[in-house]
């Protein structure tokens, strides 16, 4: 313990950037004793030493006082300070003390829990959120369509009284006909509700119509609109850390599929409004045979990355629905139909529909 | 007596050396790529820390190694405050002011829309300021290490002043301004007691960028006449119909378009490795010039380089893109004069303990 050990050694001391040659002195305590062929000296204590990597095979020590001294010990260190020596990080602390492997594991575990909840959490987060909650989101987000709806004293009237036979119970939906001329209707944030007028053009009865309102309802019923909202700002959030697009690529098939499972409950719900208000399932069914030679009835596995099911499926549920000899009413009379099809040839004052 | 570090005046060697092999990189990248997967990204702070621990301490100037004292720490911090000082508020000011546009508040949208995009202009000039400031902060060598006394923040005014004004005369400012900007961020960087001098002059660059500039329209010029020619060519040939082009004049079509944009890709470079020739040799440190010696057709292997591995890994060898790019630079890198290391004291300048989290966000690199 008395015995002095003399290693040769070389640092800069972090003040100027000449090489200091000569010797570490250790007599066994905290401290190393540097002592310079020029007559200089310095005092550093064990303690106050970390490891840095210098090249393949030798490391030299720094000061976590001062990130400019450097230390390297050129003979052999004996054990007894070997010991004492700081070792230096690899990957950061928290993966060398566990080692690579399990802290791999670790993360992975974690970032696939992480993934899991914001996957699934909005499922049953999303009916949880006070309608009145959302409706205030989608007005933050959204606002008033103003003008840029097609609307006449009487297709208000006639839509309003297709959504109150779909829709009977204190209507959440506000559904409107928005002066597009593509083949689309969209359930938007708040229980906004949008016919494009390219669909309605499209549409030959109004039971037709129904089923795709219907459809819309459903998933503003079912707090789709909610759950879609929530999952894309976790995924977001969660993914912000990849700088890429690969990313958001792979997780956004992943919640594609979610998406699927929404649509196929909003088709239920829209057969089981159109059956309750005695509303033909017909018109539906044809409008989704329309849309199959329309996309011209792509590949199966096509069905695994699109958005919606297959249109085949789904026309065929929409005929499975259909009660052979029953008697249905027409959803709508031709003159409220008529008033529709018109609202946007109509209505004097509609704006174009641009979102920019 | 003063010790002096010196380049050998025969030029033996160069002033820097790399000599990292990529076998010996390899794990290192491979593991960094691992834990960047598992962690969703967050790894790669500290990923990035320890590249350039490897890549500094491979790399020698004069008679001895470089090294990075920076953490993934820090540089995690930074990533944290850009998130809360910057994409935090942009993603409020652009969602607001699509809200608002939806209602048909128009103006307020509209500047919703584009005072961030000012505030982008402005932090990109002072993200570029203080990712040199930070990487000369946390580059020892002989214990000594670099900085600046400014904080980017009069830079950023610069940059966006600069380069507006580069593109306002038709573009054809854009060398003096690049040039300029160079000379301004790097007279304000310092290593121990010494300041950077740096006095390059745009006009030896305007020749290869009036050929930049110039050269959309000549290669439209020749690609109109080559298909002009081949068109000929078909019709003497046989029949030519424009509305049933036969394929090779569709394949003649497409291959022209991106020999168009390879062509002014290479170009380009052809005027960057000049631009980038001359601000280093007019840079200088103390007693020491450097000199920067790449040529086009170095920078085009590189870039060519850095396409194959990714396009060959699909992607994933981004990874080693770092230790490239650090290798053609130093290995490109020259220095002449002398250093009397006992002159060389610890530089005074402030070190922030946050790391280049704006540069990062942006995806620009340093220098």
């Amino acid at each position: 313990m008395i015995q002095r050990e003399t290693i040769p050694a070389f640092w800069y001391d972090g003040l100027t950037a000449r090489r200091h040659e000569g010797a570490a002195e250790w007599d066994g305590g905290d401290n190393l004793l540097l002592l310079s062929e020029t007559g200089a000296s310095m005092d550093v204590a064990l303690g106050d030493l970390v490891f840095v990597e210098r090249g393949a095979l030798d490391g030299s020590y720094s000061r976590k006082s001062d990130d400019g001294f450097r230390l390297v010990l050129t003979g052999s260190v004996p054990d007894a300070l070997a010991e004492r020596l700081p070792s230096g990080q690899k990957f950061g602390k928290w993966i060398d003390g566990l080692g690579l492997p399990k802290a791999a594991a670790l993360f992975a575990g974690v970032s696939a829990a992480l993934l899991a909840i914001v996957l699934t959490a909005p499922t049953w987060l999303g009916p949880r959120v006070p309608p009145s909650w959302e409706r205030k989101i989608g007005d933050a987000m959204i606002g008033d369509m103003g003008n840029r709806l097609c609307r006449t004293p009487a297709s208000d009237a006639a839509l309003a009284k297709l959504v109150s036979q779909l829709d009977p119970e204190q209507p959440v939906t506000r559904v409107g006909i928005a002066n597009i001329d593509m083949v689309n209707a969209v359930a938007l944030p708040g229980g906004q509700v949008l016919i494009f007028d390219g669909l309605i053009q499209e549409a030959d009865d109004p039971d037709e119509l129904a089923g795709v309102i219907g459809h819309e309802i459903g998933h503003v019923r079912e707090r789709h609109v909610m759950q879609a909202l929530l999952r894309q700002f976790g995924l977001s959030v969660l993914l912000g850390g990849i700088n890429s697009d690969i990313g958001t690529g792979i997780f956004g098939v992943a919640a594609m599929s979610y998406s699927r499972d929404a649509e196929r409950e909003a088709d239920e719900f829209s057969r089981q409004q159109l059956a309750r208000s005695n509303i033909s399932p017909e018109g539906t069914a044809e409008f989704f045979e329309y849309l199959k030679e329309e996309m011209g009835g792509g590949p199966e596995w096509a069905s695994w990355i699109a958005s919606h099911p297959m249109p085949d499926e789904r026309e065929e549920a929409f005929r499975d629905a259909i009660r052979g000899d029953h008697d249905y009413t027409p959803a709508l009379t031709s003159a409220e139909f008529a008033a529709i099809r018109d609202a946007c040839t109509d209505d004097p004052d509609v704006e174009e529909f641009d979102f920019f | 007596m003063d010790q002096y570090s010196h380049v050998e005046s025969e030029q033996a060697q160069s002033a820097f050396g790399f000599h990292g092999t990529w076998r010996e990189f390899a794990p290192i990248a491979f593991t960094n790529l691992l834990l960047i997967i598992v962690t969703l990204g967050i790894y790669r702070f500290w990923a990035k820390a320890r590249e350039r621990r490897y890549l500094w301490s491979r790399t020698r100037f004069i008679d001895e190694r470089l090294e990075w004292t920076g953490t993934g720490l820090e540089l995690f911090i930074g990533g944290i405050l850009v998130i809360l000082l910057f994409v935090v508020p942009y993603v409020i000011a652009t969602q607001v002011g699509q809200a608002m546009i939806m209602r048909g508040e128009v103006v307020i949208g509209a500047i919703l829309f584009i005072a961030p995009l000012v505030a982008i202009f402005y932090l990109m000039g002072v993200a570029r300021f203080r990712a040199i400031r930070y990487r000369l902060g946390r580059t020892n060598w002989r214990g000594i290490r670099g900085g600046s006394n400014d904080r980017g923040f009069k830079y950023g005014w610069s940059y966006m002043w600069k380069t507006v004004a580069g593109y306002l005369a038709f573009g054809l400012g854009v060398p003096w301004a690049m040039v300029s900007l160079w000379n301004e961020r790097w007279r304000a960087m310092s290593f121990g007691p010494m300041d950077f001098r740096c006095s390059a002059d745009f006009s030896p660059l305007m020749k290869r960028y009036l050929l930049f500039y110039l050269s959309p329209f000549l290669l439209i010029a020749l690609f109109t006449a080559l298909l002009f020619a081949v068109a000929l060519g078909l019709q003497v040939d046989g029949d030519f119909d424009p509305e049933n082009a036969p394929i090779g004049f569709l394949a003649a079509m497409i291959a022209g378009g991106l020999l168009f944009y390879l062509g002014l890709g290479f170009i380009w470079l052809a005027y960057f490795a000049k631009f980038f020739r001359v601000v280093v040799d007019n840079m200088g440190l103390g007693d020491l010039d450097f000199h920067f010696d790449a040529k086009t057709w170095d920078w085009i292997k590189l870039g060519l380089g850095d396409v194959a591995l990714l396009v060959l890994t699909l992607g994933l060898g981004f990874v080693f893109l770092g230790y490239r790019h650090w290798k053609f630079f130093v290995t490109h890198m020259q220095a002449f004069g002398e250093i009397n290391v006992d002159g060389l004291t610890q530089s005074t300048t402030r070190r922030d303990r946050h790391g280049e989290g704006l540069l990062d966000a942006f995806d620009m690199g340093a220098i």
